[in-house]
């Protein structure tokens, strides 16, 4: 079934025309009816719009599938963009919309661009109260009227005014997410971003290749509602990061530096780096001798990735796939969060079949495009970038070096003494909210219950006086972890009951977690409650702490195939003490 | 590949009609409605290298018209 879904979406995206998207929502339609588990997320994405939509459904659609999305979608009647929105009873809001794509031309809002802006926020403030949904905005189209004129139109600079305010407004709005078509069109290009033919005949204004561009951004806010964005990028090195073979031609004969051949290289590692300061985890997997591949990170000049940029370096001779594998257990994450990079054709292929979990770059075969094909992907997009995440890579980093120290040090104990920890649990404040809902929404291994929440949810948890909302923070020798775990109380009269409890998997196993439990039963037992209750609820992911309770030494109650409930009683609760953490409350 | 077994093809991708007549229109084929006209034109232009004005393309609504301004 994924051969013949791959087919159908090739066969459309080799075309690019609306004819071939519409065939291909057909053939995808009959394979999921014949098929239910063709497509693993299934979304409800609704679209308003001031022009016809039809074509952008159909695109969206097929490139939706392209990533394992199956779309099921609702197109507000034409021309009916305000009375969608504002009326809680249209057919908009009957849908439930999981995501919905509001697209509209500025003068078909009002007669100045600046005020069809206002009239977006004004549009998206009902949104906000009659669903709970996802809104993406676009901005407006804004080409030159006039290429060739030497002043720009009064319209266009409007435009510009009003496109810098719908940004602004929406910038790290939890709930509304602008989708900048402005950008995306130029730099696709306005004359054949638009089509003045599809216009006249369909009341259209996007050229058929243009709107493929656009579905696969609309599919990016996709992902990133869904949680399918990828976390770590894995490279290989020789023709991938420079051109040669360091075994063969040397640190002097690889092509690595700004002149030609070699200033490709140095652009494909610029694109990298970028990504890397933008919290994706860098790693190598490559068939050669370490030494080889550790001796260019350190020495040569032009590298712009260096060793402790990477927080795995997988070098040897096995199998890619195997490499995959330890690179995933070593770096602590799931498979299915890994992009492989590698410019031979034959290792892309059986990483594909042997781990199809992964994704895989296809790097086109002439270098000096390696950069731009990377930068046209979408497999890291982000909504907002927090302080975690600009240091994320470098954190990472930091802990191939902990795991080094870990193996040269005889015990456990010795290790964790070595480490130097300072740990900080204290409650959340405003500035914790978005990091705290980013932790819900990716914490998949450490997770006792698993449940998803939104910053206006954590919001209404820190500042109602029956819950308690705890921030964990752990620093050692090599660096600061940021804040690593969450842990969301509801007190009850004589019980505190855990909702949430996680910490990133990177920090597992060094006694925080107990450190965590401790800060909350002394809490619980100054209010004056007289015990605890907990759950750990099952999920495909999260069997690392499946046993997390019992080892607490809470007492198993209610269990399901699902869920298990845990009591633990306070009577005689004695405040433990942690040999090798440092505890800053 | 002769204009009318192109023109087959591009109706069986866009209607799944397996043998293309002149008699075929708008209102007989299923499937062939405004939206899926418009995708039409767009494909004819784009496989017949022509241009097709919209007064042009709301007349092409059967295939003998199609054919006769491929020149068929």
């Amino acid at each position: 079934m994924k051969d013949s879904l791959d087919k159908i979406i090739s066969d459309a995206q080799q075309a690019s025309t609306w004819l071939a998207y519409r065939k291909a929502v057909r053939q995808i339609n009959e394979l999921s009816a014949s098929d239910k588990t063709t497509l693993k997320s299934g979304m409800k994405v609704a679209f308003v719009s001031s022009f016809t939509i039809d074509p952008l459904v159909d695109f969206t659609t097929v490139e939706a599938a392209a990533s394992s999305i199956g779309l099921g979608t609702y197109i507000a009647p034409f021309g009916q963009v305000s009375q969608e929105t504002l009326n809680p009873q249209s057919g908009l809001y009957v849908f439930i919309p999981d995501v919905t794509v509001l697209i509209a031309e500025a003068d078909k809002l009002a007669e100045k661009a600046i005020d069809a802006a206002d009239e977006i926020i004004a549009l998206a403030q009902s949104f906000r109260q009659n669903t709970s949904g996802l809104l993406v905005v676009t901005t407006f189209m804004a080409p030159p009227d006039w290429p060739l004129h030497l002043l720009p139109s009064e319209r266009q600079l409007e435009l510009d005014k009003a496109n810098q305010r719908l940004r602004e407004t929406f910038k790290d709005d939890p709930r509304v997410q602008i989708c900048d078509l402005a950008m995306l069109a130029s730099y696709y290009g306005y004359t054949h971003a638009l089509s003045p033919e599809m216009m006249a005949m369909a009341r259209m204004p996007f050229a058929e290749s243009f709107l493929v561009l656009l579905a696969k951004k609309l599919v990016s806010h996709f992902k990133v509602h869904a949680g399918l964005i990828r976390k770590c990028i894995v490279l290989d090195c020789d023709n991938t990061l420079w051109g040669g073979i360091i075994g063969e031609d040397g640190m002097d004969g690889i092509a690595l530096g700004p002149d030609c051949p070699g200033r490709e290289f140095v652009d494909f590692q610029k694109a990298i780096l970028e990504l890397y300061e933008q919290g994706v985890i860098l790693a190598i997997n490559s068939k050669n001798n370490e030494a080889d591949i550790l001796q260019v990170l350190r020495e040569h000049p032009h590298m712009v990735l260096k060793e402790e940029h990477f927080a795995a370096i997988c070098v040897n001779w096995n199998p890619k796939p195997d490499n995959m594998k330890t690179i995933a257990g070593q770096v602590n994450i799931g498979l299915d969060t890994l992009v492989f990079v590698d410019d031979n054709p034959a290792e892309r292929q059986i990483m594909n079949q042997m781990l199809p979990e992964i994704d895989v770059l296809e790097l086109p075969a002439n270098p000096a495009l390696y950069a731009k094909t990377l930068r046209e992907t979408n497999f890291f997009a982000k909504a907002s970038l927090t302080e975690e995440d600009k240091g994320r890579g470098q954190m990472y980093a930091a802990q191939r070096q902990r795991s080094r120290l870990q193996q040269s040090t005889a015990t456990l104990e010795d290790y964790l003494k070595s480490l130097e920890m300072t740990c900080s649990i204290r409650p959340a404040e405003e500035k914790d909210i978005k990091r705290a809902a980013q932790l819900t929404q990716r914490t998949n291994q450490f997770n006792l219950t698993t449940r998803r929440y939104t910053e206006p949810d954590i919001r209404h948890m820190v500042e109602s006086p029956d819950w308690e909302v705890y921030v964990l923070g752990l620093k050692d020798k090599f660096g600061d972890n940021g804040t690593v775990g969450l842990a969301m109380v509801e007190k009850q009269k004589d019980v505190w009951q855990i909702d949430t409890f996680l910490m990133s998997c990177r920090v597992i196993g060094r006694q925080a977690e107990d450190a965590f439990v401790d800060r909350i039963c002394r809490d619980a037992v100054t209010a004056g409650a007289t015990g605890l209750k907990a759950e750990y609820t099952k999920t495909q992911k999260n069997a690392l702490a499946a046993d997390f309770w019992d080892k607490m030494n809470f007492k198993k109650q209610a269990s399901d195939e699902k869920r298990t409930d845990y009591k633990f009683s306070l009577i005689d609760y004695g405040p433990k003490k942690f040999e090798y953490l440092n505890i800053e409350s | 590949m002769t204009t009318h077994e192109k023109l087959e093809q591009i109706f069986h991708d866009a209607f799944g009609v397996e043998k293309l007549t002149d008699d075929m229109s708008i209102d007989t084929v299923e499937g062939w409605d405004s939206m899926a006209h418009v995708a039409l034109i767009m494909t004819l232009q784009k496989e017949f290298n022509i241009t097709i004005s919209p007064q042009k393309a709301i007349e092409l609504t059967d295939v003998a018209s199609i054919k006769q301004l491929l020149g068929t």
